[in-house]
């Protein structure tokens, strides 16, 4: 027994003093100043998430009996079209807490962000007697609770009403996004009919969404790639109208044409304005060589910028005027290349595997859109302007001819799968590769050119 | 005398005692026949209902099963019979109806024996789970528009507020699957963090049971609640309890750092500051293809007690990388996800309020760009 005192004695011992021990180092531990946070709270945050933002429109308020369908139809349109983006998600009229049966009454955030969402858009319409509908919204960020830019008055004539809710929602996109919309704006393209060895074409026009069609030319003279002036007014495209191909300058409004440039014996192609609108860059085939040419629209002489034996084509301007992009197979194949606008010498941006073609500026500047075939595929592909961050945004038996929405954020292009049947169609798809999807055309459809903005 | 003699006595039938239990092998046989248990693997219960259904003799109820299946088959029969039936001329049939209408009658007699191989060989439920399967594929068809529809129409349906309530509860789980492999790297850098906490209190255990087992209990009962306000009081009134007072002093030094002796209390744990992290980032949605994917922002915020974000303390100090509408687009979009998140408020804790009343949150999208 006093072996076992001992020995506990002797480890209560040793025990208190190693504990008083660490006790102290732990007083003079919690004493120091704790490893302080310079003021407050830092957190980075580098990881969101992507999915399409939801919003909330009710149906815009009729503020009088004649509007009553207009503030409909507005209401979808403009709904439809931020939809149709990808970055929108709509929460049906069903779900919704909250109604909206005055413009100006107060919005009650809670019920909106009750239902989760994140975005509000509050309209109202009148018709007055003389037919003109008159439309007025507010866009509300609902978790700030508070309204996003100011009001907006839109008016216009009755027929215009969906290029008002286009102008709405093209609002409503710039203030969420902090760019530029493009819903108020046109394509102009290629109309198909007939099989495949015998098919007729002609331009035609439609809103970017599809609706209002018509046709520019008729189906008599084979026409390809037209292309908008930067004002939206004009079209340049090719025609074989006298038998080789021309390129031809068409008044959207009275759908008067003329041709650019009377070059006997000279095929000429490939067209496009200048972003200044008041010169035209074009490919012309002399003697069996394709150089790429400038000229003034206001006539004068052809100004040559390329003079070299292989192919240059599909020339398009940066969007300062500075710079062409365009296609070449002088290295044996063909690829892209810049050089100044009023010519010289020119630097290869292309180098990946496979043929590239149909280069296209971006509205934006920050990127280049092109055509290219790989492995048996083709592709629409995005890059930056000196060639770097190539990205292949489709893939299918052919995708060609892309074609920038006014604000660089969506690209239409041609899309035709194999076989006889196939018929061409056009599809757009944003510029990160997501919302790929076809644009509804009454039928076939090829060679879209997409309009700027319209005033 | 008597005592020596009782002694003698006593000495002798013990010695006897013990010569007979070693001798009479007392510890030897009866154990050993105790001990002897039959080996036993433990099995399943899916193992066991597969055992028993072999068997063929187990519990009833599978038995039952079996029996009553086969029943319902022989009526199916009787039912295309009877279609036939009313359908031609009623001379010529009675010759083949006899034998089918004497058929559902001796289904009895005959079941007992037919029945028996047919739950073995599942012959018999072959043809009917054919038919079967015709339907199905009909109702997946018919399902499948219902549910895509029901993703936004189905509060639309019922009540308005309950529609509210189900996508906001809806929306962060979409969130919160994709962010699961991080939240849970995340979740077990906080498992680590609180670790070391929980893990030195065992080790006040062992030591209590020596000075005093009773006070202790109470005393741990105390400290899970409220691990960091302990360390205060106990050191320095209860001397007696040493190892407590270390350990907890101990457990919370390796925790969270300093005791809460300062104003500004413990700093922000990793597994805290990733918690708000992953709570702000669940509702920040980047739209990569824009021109605001090029901005990083950097918001300011005031935070009160509950969590929430204070109304109009919330503004941007610092952008980059951008046009003015894209750094706009690019503030918006990181004040909608702080707000939105937040809901009832941020989980943040409460004894820490000093170090987290003011928030900087710096949104760099760049990652996600470069995808």
């Amino acid at each position: 027994m006093f072996v076992l005192r001992f020995l506990v004695a002797t480890l209560l011992s040793k025990l208190g003093l190693s504990g008083m021990a660490i006790l102290g180092l732990v007083a003079i531990w919690a004493a120091t100043p704790a490893p302080a946070q310079d003021g407050p709270l830092r957190i980075e945050i580098t990881e969101g998430v992507v999915e399409p933002l939801p919003f909330a429109v009710p149906v815009f308020v009729a503020e009088n009996a004649a509007a009553e369908q207009v503030a409909r139809d507005i209401t979808r349109v403009v709904a439809a079209d931020l939809v149709s983006t990808g970055l929108f998600r709509e929460i049906p009229a069903e779900a919704h807490i909250a109604s909206v049966s005055s413009f100006d009454q107060s919005v009650a955030y809670s019920d909106w962000k009750a239902i989760n969402a994140q975005a509000l858009i509050v309209g109202a319409v009148s018709v007055g007697s003389d037919g003109r509908v008159e439309t007025r919204f507010r866009l509300h960020d609902v978790f700030a609770g508070a309204e996003l830019g100011q009001g907006l008055r839109l008016g216009g004539t009755t027929q215009a009403w969906r290029r008002i809710a286009h102008k709405v929602a093209d609002q409503v996109y710039g203030r969420i996004t902090g760019e530029g919309g493009y819903f108020d704006s046109r394509v102009v393209f290629v109309a198909e009919e007939g099989p495949k060895d015998a098919r007729r074409k002609r331009l035609a026009i439609m809103d970017y969404d599809g609706e209002n069609v018509q046709f520019l030319t008729d189906d008599a003279t084979l026409v390809l790639a037209p292309r908008f002036s930067p004002t939206g007014d004009r079209v340049l495209y090719t025609s074989y109208e006298t038998g080789f191909p021309q390129i031809y300058l068409l008044d959207v409004g009275t759908v008067q044409r003329q041709v650019l440039a009377d070059e006997a014996g000279t095929m000429t192609f490939s067209p496009r304005f200048s972003p200044d609108g008041s010169r035209v860059v074009y490919s012309a085939s002399r003697g069996g060589n394709t150089d790429l040419f400038a000229r003034a629209l206001g006539g004068g002489e052809a100004t040559r910028l390329t003079s070299a034996p292989s192919i240059e084509t599909a020339p398009s301007f940066s969007p300062d005027g500075s710079q062409i992009v365009f296609e070449s197979d002088r290295s044996g194949t063909p690829q892209l290349y810049v050089m100044p606008s009023t010519g010289g010498e020119a630097r290869r941006i292309s180098f990946g595997p496979g043929r590239y073609g149909t280069p296209v500026w971006s509205p934006r500047g920050d990127l280049i859109a092109f055509t290219k075939q790989a492995s048996g595929r083709f592709h629409i592909g995005v890059m930056r302007t000196d060639g770097s961050e190539e990205r292949l945004l489709t893939a299918s038996f052919l995708d060609e001819g892309p074609t920038w929405a006014p604000n660089g954020r969506v690209l239409m292009f041609t899309r035709q799968g194999a076989g006889a049947e196939a018929r061409p169609e056009i599809y757009s798809v944003d510029v990160s590769g997501r919302n790929l999807k076809r644009v509804p055309t009454p039928g076939s459809a090829s060679d879209p050119a997409w309009s700027p903005l319209l005033p | 005398m008597e005592l020596s003699t009782a002694l003698k006595i006593s000495g002798g039938a013990h010695g006897a005692l013990v010569l007979l239990a070693l001798v009479g092998g007392i510890f030897s046989g009866d154990f050993d026949e105790a001990m002897q248990v039959t080996e036993v693997s433990v099995i399943s219960g899916a193992e066991f209902a597969a055992l028993v259904e072999q068997s063929g003799s187990g519990t009833p109820s599978p038995g039952a099963e079996a029996e009553s299946e086969p029943e319902p088959e022989p009526r199916p029969e009787p039912e295309p019979e009877p279609d036939p039936e009313p359908t031609p001329e009623p001379e010529p049939e009675p010759d083949s109806a006899p034998p089918e209408a004497a058929a559902p009658p001796a289904v009895p007699e005959t079941a007992g024996e037919v029945l028996a191989p047919e739950p073995g060989d599942t012959p018999a439920p072959a043809p009917r789970v054919a038919p079967r399967p015709a339907d199905r594929p009909e109702r997946d068809v018919a399902v499948a528009p219902e549910m895509q529809e029901a993703a936004e129409p189905v509060p639309a349906d019922e009540t308005s507020p309950e529609p509210a309530e189900r996508q906001e509860a809806e929306a962060p789980e979409a969130a919160s699957t994709r962010i699961v492999t991080e939240a849970t790297e995340e979740g077990g850098a906080e498992q680590i963090a609180l670790a070391p906490a929980a893990a030195p209190r065992p080790r006040t255990r062992p030591d209590r049971p020596a000075p005093s087992p009773e006070p202790e209990p109470e005393q741990v009962a105390r400290p899970e609640p409220e691990p960091e306000p302990e360390p205060e009081p106990e050191p320095e009134p209860e001397s007696d309890p040493l190892s407590d007072a270390i350990a907890g002093a101990v457990a919370d030094a390796v925790a969270g750092g300093g005791a809460a002796q300062g104003d500004p209390g413990p700093p922000m744990t990793a597994g805290e500051r990733d918690a708000l992290r992953l709570a702000v980032q669940e509702c920040w949605v980047v739209d990569v293809g824009s021109e605001a994917a090029n901005v990083t922002v950097t918001v300011g915020m005031r935070m009160s007690p509950d969590g929430t974000v204070i109304d109009g303390t919330l503004q941007m100090l610092e952008a980059s990388g951008g046009s003015d509408a894209a750094i706009q687009s690019a503030f918006q979009s990181a004040r909608r996800a702080i707000l939105r998140c937040q809901r009832g408020g941020y989980d943040l804790p409460p004894e820490k309020y000093a170090q987290w009343e003011e928030i900087e949150m710096v949104f760099n999208p760049e990652e996600m760009r470069l995808r």
